[in-house]
């Protein structure tokens, strides 16, 4: 991995995310991210609710895979550096899935600032999230 | 239930600490196992003036918001047998360090009802909170929505 960058970095128009897949995840996760975030939804960790709500079994919750694109992207353009991050949950996540996360640069302003558009896949290719960010670049 | 009515309402204010214990905890939840997102030498080994927050560290103020995550959403009377999180979009506007002490204030910024894709309906809450550092200045504004999905027909 990359060292986590202080300093803004050079961006550019078609520049891509260090492509990362992670997986395959488990309940563990969940339970994991669930203490650390602070979302005790029971629908991401209890499966009879789950099933009483229509599912077939807990999912994960879209702060965990949000929050791990985030800290891609962090670790990408700098954390001081990311000045919109925006995230649209389109599917769901369940154990057992690996998901890729990826991004590209769409264009950088004159005044350094690059706007991006990110994407979380499951091994399915269905899209689980579609974000968009900015950042200031060097 | 109908819920434009609370389009507007404060939902008032959390204090809480950016510790680096939940700092560690969050980064171990995000598969980042870098020493930076939470050790103040490897911060500064690294160019930083302190440990800093990845995007989502505002998350930490669900562990002092009354019922966590979902607190408010169910508060204002949304099912939670019916209740998932859409968007979230967060406007950094100054670095959050380890240490910080953040100030959350929160509110209904709106609520919209659609037509569900298999009849009924569903709401949208969008829930805006600003978040302050312990030197009054302005470090975040996240955008909640939140949905709750039609009703099943029985």
């Amino acid at each position: 991995m990359n060292p986590v960058p202080a300093q803004p970095v050079a961006l550019a128009a078609g520049d891509a995310l260090p492509v990362r897949t992670f997986g395959p995840l488990t309940r563990s996760d969940f339970a994991r991210y669930a203490g650390a975030g602070g979302d005790f939804n029971p629908i991401h960790h209890d499966e009879p609710f789950a099933r009483a709500a229509g599912v077939p079994t807990v999912f994960g919750m879209g702060l965990l895979h949000a929050g791990m694109l985030g800290i891609q992207l962090a670790r990408w353009v700098g954390p001081d550096h990311v000045r919109d991050f925006a995230v649209r949950f389109t599917g769901q996540v369940w154990p057992g899935d690996t998901l890729t996360f990826s991004g590209t640069v769409d264009a950088v302003d004159p005044d350094g600032v690059a706007t991006l558009t990110l994407l979380v896949v499951r091994q399915d290719g269905g899209v689980v999230l579609r974000a968009t960010a900015s950042a200031q670049a060097a | 239930m109908d819920l434009e009515h609370l389009a507007g309402r404060a939902l008032g204010t959390v204090v809480f600490p950016v510790e680096r214990g939940k700092l560690r905890e969050l980064a171990r939840a995000l598969h980042d196992e870098d020493p930076v997102w939470w050790d103040e030498d490897a911060a500064r080994a690294a160019g930083f003036d302190g440990v800093p927050a990845p995007p989502t560290a505002t998350v930490l103020a669900a562990h002092w918001t009354p019922g966590a995550l979902i607190g408010r959403p169910l508060e204002l009377g949304l099912d939670v047998a019916r209740l998932l999180h859409g968007e979230a979009a967060w406007s950094e506007l100054r670095p959050i360090r380890a240490g910080d002490v953040l100030k959350a204030d929160a509110e209904v910024e709106g609520v919209t009802r659609r037509e569900g894709r298999r009849g009924g309906t569903m709401t949208l809450l969008v829930i805006c909170t600003r978040f302050a550092n312990q030197r009054g200045e302005q470090v975040a504004v996240l955008r909640d929505t939140w949905v709750q999905t039609a009703a099943v027909a029985p």
